[in-house]
């Protein structure tokens, strides 16, 4: 048994057992490794991976009909990251995870096998978060993955240096964008008992339109600041399919704003949303 | 130890419930709680030692908040709750040595059992040697080890139940919370876990035990916390706290091949208000003091040379004591 106790003798000369909380690194790790395996057998893990397939089918849609339409694969990354992953994936998958970490837990009232441990309500939050964005990350990547797999189907002439620094860079904005957004759906999660709605609310039309507005506006959104960091794709050749064409044209469309900048808001935002929902768990009451 | 009752209700109505040893380790003093504007539990002090107690009221007492409240799960709207004489949710390290088996059902439905039980005991600290042999032992000692790799959501109300249990005393708690402990159990699990309970309480253990079934709580200890309307009304021994209701004497049943002699000899004496024969010709005798009663009878019977075959106390029962307090 490798229980930590310290033996203290107080001032009566009566031997005290101090109980201490198990460090929270220790249990922050043990629960996300075991959220990681609940999480990842959840039902709705299965209808995520399905929505994750919508980029590939693109590809493969560009790949089948328009094979010499001069899309190259560097343009399709860079379109798909900039419309199909932020503007769509990584915060569908982040509500799906995001708001059902820590909320979810407290209305079943299945936390109460975490709040009757010796374990800081932080850790607590913070290993059910990491495993929420552990496991949405694992699935946009995995979907850029098979994105990249297809794309390789024509021929490896495809791979440029640049196109494979692109391609580690969106894995990076991705990991960035799921870990912000699932941190703040969590977050939420601890506020609201319903949050989806919220969150839907949110995702489509608070960053949906704030994201389009032009000049400091646009800024208010996560979507922006994970657009901005994506690289800008070569401009598209005159006889492209129009609405490939429109998409790059809306993603191209952006005011300027420094990447350190935006790395570092998504980075606030995502410590500030762990900060206010450690709070929220810390005044948390069991209901049931 | 006890701090006894807090309310005029229950005035005279303590005698240290389940206080069996010095040190209480369980401790709540005025402690309150309201929603809003309805108050779930108002004004309550109890103290609660080592051995089995039962944490007794009907649905919408306030038992469950109490309950909570005593685990640190509920912070009180006034008053203190303490255990080891610390604020549990304040220094989550005791709960080291405090086991929670809660009421709701609502389990990791996506987790199996082993899984459950071994996240349960890593976060105790235990190396993964110890949480094998542990997980190995509560398994197979609740009859769960052929499903121990199935996922919870397949599990019946009573194996959910058992590793409720499990995950409450896997660590081997010094204090023990169990609410509503046997729901959904077949009657041998049930059996086996009332066994299971005394022996935890034998070996110095402190359980409190929340239930609104009384013959439940009755096969598991006679020490009790009664709770009504939000507030304690009564705690200590069910047969102290019987005798201290006054509106009711206890009625005692005495089988004798003399009836007569013995009526006549028991009327008049100390602690007994009335003395009468039934159908069945036994002596039936009110006493307002049955403890005393119970105390000097065999003396009677020796210095009179009485005969008595049959004792039965007819109405302390922990459901009278639960109907005439609940009742007044």
């Amino acid at each position: 048994m490798s229980e930590t106790t310290v033996e203290k003798v107080n001032p009566a000369g009566q031997a005290q057992t101090l109980v201490t909380p198990l460090p929270n690194l220790t249990a922050m790790l043990w629960i996300a490794w075991f959220s990681l395996r609940e999480m990842s057998r959840r039902k709705r893990i299965i209808s995520l991976g399905a929505i994750n397939l919508l980029p590939v089918i693109v590809v493969v849609i560009i790949r089948v009909w328009f094979p010499d339409q001069g899309v190259t694969a560097h343009m399709q990354l860079s379109a798909l990251t900039h419309e199909v992953f932020i503007g769509f994936l990584i915060p569908v998958v982040a509500i799906a995870v995001g708001v059902s970490a820590i909320g979810e837990q407290v209305e079943e009232g299945t936390i109460v096998y975490l709040w009757t441990r010796p374990v800081r309500r932080r850790a607590i939050y913070m290993g059910r978060l990491v495993a929420a964005q552990t496991v949405a990350t694992l699935l946009l990547s995995a979907s850029l993955i098979l994105c990249f797999l297809v794309m390789l189907s024509n021929g490896l002439g495809v791979i440029s240096w640049d196109f494979l620094v692109l391609y580690f860079r969106t894995f990076l904005i991705i990991a960035l964008g799921a870990f912000s957004y699932a941190a703040l759906f969590a977050a939420m999660g601890t506020f609201l008992k319903k949050p989806v709605v919220p969150a839907i609310l949110f995702t489509f039309v608070w960053e949906s339109l704030v994201s389009e507005v032009p000049a400091r506006v646009q800024e208010l959104s996560l979507r922006f600041h994970l657009q901005n960091l994506v690289a800008r794709p070569e401009a598209p050749v005159e006889d492209l399919p129009s609405v490939l064409g429109a998409l790059l044209a809306t993603a191209l469309q952006r005011d300027p704003v420094p990447k350190l900048q935006s790395v570092a808001v998504l980075l606030v935002v995502m410590v500030a949303a762990m900060g206010v929902g450690i709070w929220r768990l810390r005044l948390k009451e069991i209901e049931k | 130890m006890s701090t006894g009752m807090s309310n005029s209700m229950s005035d005279g109505m303590s005698s240290g419930a389940g206080v069996q040893s010095d040190q209480a380790r369980i401790t709540a003093h005025k402690v309150g709680k309201w929603f809003g504007e309805v108050i779930a539990v108002n004004n309550c002090s109890v103290s609660v030692g080592s051995g089995v107690v039962g944490l007794l009221g009907a649905n919408g007492a306030g038992k469950s908040t109490l309950f909570k409240m005593l685990a640190g799960l509920i912070e009180p709207s006034q008053g203190e709750v303490h255990v080891f004489g610390r604020r549990l949710r304040d220094e989550v390290g005791w709960f080291r040595k405090v086991g929670f088996c809660p009421e709701s059902e609502a389990l990791p439905e996506w987790m199996t059992g082993r899984e459950f039980l071994s996240l349960s005991l890593r976060l105790m600290g235990f190396d993964k040697g110890e949480v094998n042999r542990r997980v190995d032992y509560w398994l197979a000692r609740f009859e769960l080890t052929d499903a121990q790799h199935r996922r919870l959501g397949g599990y019946s109300k009573g194996m959910r139940q058992k590793l409720k249990l499990a995950q409450a005393l896997g660590h081997d708690p010094e204090v023990i919370f169990l609410d509503e402990p046997l729901n959904g159990m077949d009657p041998v699990s049930r059996k086996q876990s009332i066994d299971l309970v005394r022996e935890l309480g034998e070996a110095g253990r402190t359980v409190l035990v929340s239930s609104h079934i009384l013959p439940e709580v009755e096969s598991m200890t006679s020490q009790i916390i009664l709770i009504d309307r939000g507030r304690v009304l009564a705690e200590g021994s069910v047969t102290e706290i019987r005798d201290k209701i006054p509106e009711h004497p206890t009625t005692v049943a005495l089988a004798s091949p003399d009836p007569r002699r013995l009526a006549g000899f028991l009327i008049g004496q100390d602690n007994v208000l009335s003395v009468g024969l039934d159908p069945e010709q036994k002596v039936v005798v009110k006493t307002d003091h049955a403890i005393g009663f119970y105390r000097a009878l065999p003396g009677w019977i020796l210095a009179n040379d009485l005969q008595v075959e049959e004792i039965l106390t007819l109405d302390d029962s922990l459901e009278a004591v639960f109907d005439y307090l609940t009742q007044n």
